[in-house]
């Protein structure tokens, strides 16, 4: 009906910047991590995952959207030979998320699997300063007159206000803080994948959900302003575009329309590469387009490293 | 008046029915008539030995490695499907006949040496403290206690390897899995898939992460997850059963289609363990036929690869890990009361893994078995339950297993492989129990080795 991710917005009370942090920004700058050579691996690699992972003449999106991930991943992880506390991190698949909330008197909640999760020993500073904090306070939320915030959602009658990431793992897990979430729309047809817009909305939520439970862990079910704001990240992919998104969660009073509010960080629709070309196209005997991987865009991989970077260095 | 005539003809005057020009030697010329040789195209021996012959020039001739595999697998004949992991008895003898494979219980040298040296490295490092004091001389004096265990160089990085910190990780990944996150139960028969799948995943990823900064070889490495590793192979004779070409002597064919849990694919070749021709034991001898092992025939496309096409750079084998499936469990070898055919499954899972991957990454080199390998190709596997882990170390010294080509040779591929040994007795309450320190450091050899070069 009109972008997800403006409802998004309303139901979990947050302000939207552009553009990523200038944390995040600053380890993308930071040239002494000498992201100039792994340039070239990150081509190695987007070609390994998109022209020659399968004994087939090209592989389909279910198998080379996930592969490209592992291969972005196998890079960050490498660079935990130069900063050792990077290899405090965990990959949980199909983690099940479950978070409740209210929202002037709507009881909404945010359930499922979702996506691949990171996990850290360590929580991620904050990102927004105590001032950027209440200012948001300012900031006056988009309704949707007349339409009902909760337009499209399921009503569902729930019969356990269930609210952990313990929900997920038990207590004692080392790793509990989560760090970042992956979701990779892999279905081989169009119809199947979520549009960058849905995905985006989709990451807000369950970034939000992590993020609330988290915090009620950490600081009891009372709703209130986060002294320590939770940080969670966000990063979704159809193989080719990237979606990059840094959620700050402020407060857990979520009920009333005022007061201090939640920050999210997105930049959107970042393309890693133009085209993919399997075998090279050839009309009137001509060479059209050569194979190979065009069109490399490394600053897309440099934020992909950042995300990861962000909190240990 | 004939006799006239004759005379001159018999004069060497001027020839107008003959092209020479008088006087100048004829120049020296190759035979008249073309070579005699056997048809291409008759029912008989010889004309078979020159397609034969004909085909493998062609092949030979190939101009990239594509189109030379693509010759080399372009005829299909129903061929035997070798499966590493099997639960025939006494696999693993078939497989080494197969392949010409000898295998050498334990680890080659350069690992064999590498137990001891973690206290002699340390001896070594105190040794050296003491005797050059200053910094200056710190790094030759770090050459000296390493030639004495020249045999165990690799094992000089061991000390700078927190064996602790690697320890950690291990156990946390296993607690993860199997203990903090919350799984629904498995599904049926796929025991495998949900706990020691992932954990292996985990480890290997951690692990291989954290050893980069030692190991510039795997900094550059590429992992794959549930690749394709697959080689097309001839060995031996038979003559056609049944069928229109009944009677006919064919060769053998195998083909071998795997798929490891996770492998390790590096830009650069492992160094030989043992000279290309050395002789370390003995290849068994099988009199019957491949279908008595059981083994089946099937027929489809003949593929060679090894994990990712021809132009990839990381092109060279590294590491695999294979997991056994349910099927294959110890449990159900303790009911069988068929004890001794466990280890027979990790050794015949590494060696015909190895032999398919070798060979492979041989083929992407443009060897292939009429043009031999001119230096060993080695790579490493474990093999693994999740629990109980078999470490094996493969060099490839020969693809010549043609029944021609095997008639003069002498070299034959060398398989080490270990006994499965547990990694952790049990898990409870959060904690690993019994950790045996001896697999990781194994794991960890592993993932260390590199070219000498680097």
């Amino acid at each position: 009906v009109f972008p997800g991710v403006r409802q998004a917005q309303w139901l979990t009370k947050t302000k939207l910047v552009e553009g990523l942090p200038p944390a995040v920004q600053g380890i993308v700058d930071n040239p002494a991590l000498g992201l100039q050579e792994l340039e070239e691996r990150a081509k190695h690699v987007v070609s390994h995952a998109r022209l020659w992972d399968t004994a087939e003449v090209a592989p389909r999106r279910e198998k080379y959207c996930p592969v490209l991930f592992e291969n972005l991943i196998h890079i960050c992880r490498l660079m935990s030979g130069k900063y050792p506390s990077l290899s405090k991190r965990m990959l949980a698949r199909d983690c099940r998320i479950a978070a409740t909330w209210e929202r002037e008197s709507i009881l909404l909640q945010v359930r499922g699997l979702s996506g691949i999760l990171m996990n850290s020993v360590s929580p991620i500073p904050p990102v927004a300063s105590q001032e950027e904090i209440l200012a948001t306070r300012e900031h006056v939320l988009e309704t949707f007159y007349p339409i009902a915030p909760t337009i499209d959602l399921q009503e569902v009658n729930v019969y356990q206000e269930l609210n952990d990431t313990g929900q997920c793992f038990r207590d004692g897990y080392p790793y509990s803080h989560p760090h970042t979430l992956f979701f990779l729309e892999s279905a081989n047809v169009r119809t199947d994948r979520f549009r960058p817009e849905q995905l985006r909305a989709k990451m807000l939520m369950f970034a939000f959900g992590n993020a609330l439970a988290k915090a009620k862990a950490l600081h009891g079910n009372d709703p209130k302003v986060l002294e320590q704001p939770v940080v969670v990240q966000s990063i979704g992919t159809d193989g080719q575009l990237f979606q990059f998104m840094v959620f700050q969660l402020n407060t857990t009073d979520l009920v009333s329309n005022d007061g201090v509010k939640n920050l999210v960080w997105i930049d959107s629709d970042q393309n890693l590469y133009e085209r993919a070309q399997c075998v090279p196209e050839v009309k009137k005997r001509v060479v059209t387009k050569p194979a190979g991987i065009s069109g490399f865009q490394p600053d897309t991989f440099k934020k992909f490293l950042a995300l990861y970077l962000h909190g240990t260095v | 008046m004939a006799a006239l005539g004759a005379w001159r003809l018999l004069r060497p005057g001027r020839r107008w029915f003959s092209e020479t020009v008088a006087g100048a030697p004829s120049p020296p010329r190759g035979p008249l008539y073309p070579p005699v040789v056997a048809s291409i195209t008759a029912k008989s021996k010889a004309a078979k030995s020159r397609r034969l012959q004909r085909f493998n020039e062609r092949v030979q001739a190939a101009a990239t490695v594509e189109e030379k595999l693509r010759l080399y697998g372009k005829l299909q004949r129903p061929k035997y499907t070798v499966y590493p992991q099997t639960f025939a008895l006494n696999a693993d003898r078939w497989y080494r006949s197969f392949t010409r494979t000898v295998l050498v219980p334990g680890m080659p040298p350069r690992g064999a040496a590498a137990k001891p040296p973690v206290a002699v490295a340390a001896a070594g490092a105190t040794l050296e403290a003491g005797r050059a004091p200053e910094p200056g001389a710190q790094a030759p004096a770090v050459e000296a206690p390493g030639d004495a265990v020249a045999p165990g160089a690799a094992a000089g990085e061991l000390p700078h390897v927190d064996i602790g910190e690697l320890r950690s990780l291990a156990c946390d990944a296993l607690l993860q899995e199997s203990f903090y996150q919350k799984k629904k139960r498995p599904f049926l028969y796929r025991d495998q898939d949900h706990t020691p799948g992932p954990f292996l995943t985990q480890l290997v990823s951690t692990l291989a992460a954290s050893l980069s900064g030692h190991n510039p070889l795997l900094a550059a490495s590429s992992l794959d997850l549930s690749p394709e590793v697959n080689y097309y192979w001839h060995h031996g004779e038979e003559a056609v059963v049944h069928g229109h070409r009944k009677g006919r002597v064919d060769p053998v064919r195998f083909q071998i289609d795997d798929n490891p849990h996770l492998q390790i694919r590096v830009p650069k070749q492992l160094p030989e363990v043992v000279p290309l021709e050395s002789d370390l034991g003995d290849v068994p001898v099988i009199d019957h036929k491949p279908s008595k092992l059981p083994l089946f025939k099937k027929q489809y496309e003949n593929k060679v690869f090894i994990g990712s096409k021809v132009a990839d750079p990381c092109c060279y084998g590294h590491t695999q890990f294979h997991l056994l499936p349910d099927k294959l469990k110890r449990e159900r070898f303790i009911r069988e009361r068929l004890e001794d055919q466990i280890e027979v499954v990790y050794r015949s899972n590494g060696i015909a893994s190895l032999f398919a991957w070798t060979a492979a990454q041989a083929m992407y080199q443009g060897f292939w078995s009429e043009a031999d390998v001119t230096r060993p190709f080695v790579s490493q596997a474990v093999v693994t339950d999740g629990k109980y882990f078999a470490f094996f170390c493969y060099q490839l010294n020969t693809l010549a297993l043609n029944a021609e080509t095997i008639k003069s040779n002498p070299r034959k591929n060398i398989c080490w492989g270990t006994d499965s040994k547990p990694l952790y007795d049990v898990v409870e309450d959060g904690n690993v129990k019994g950790f045996n320190d001896e697999v990781l450091l194994h794991l960890v050899h592993f993932l260390l080795n590199r070219p000498k070069e680097l």
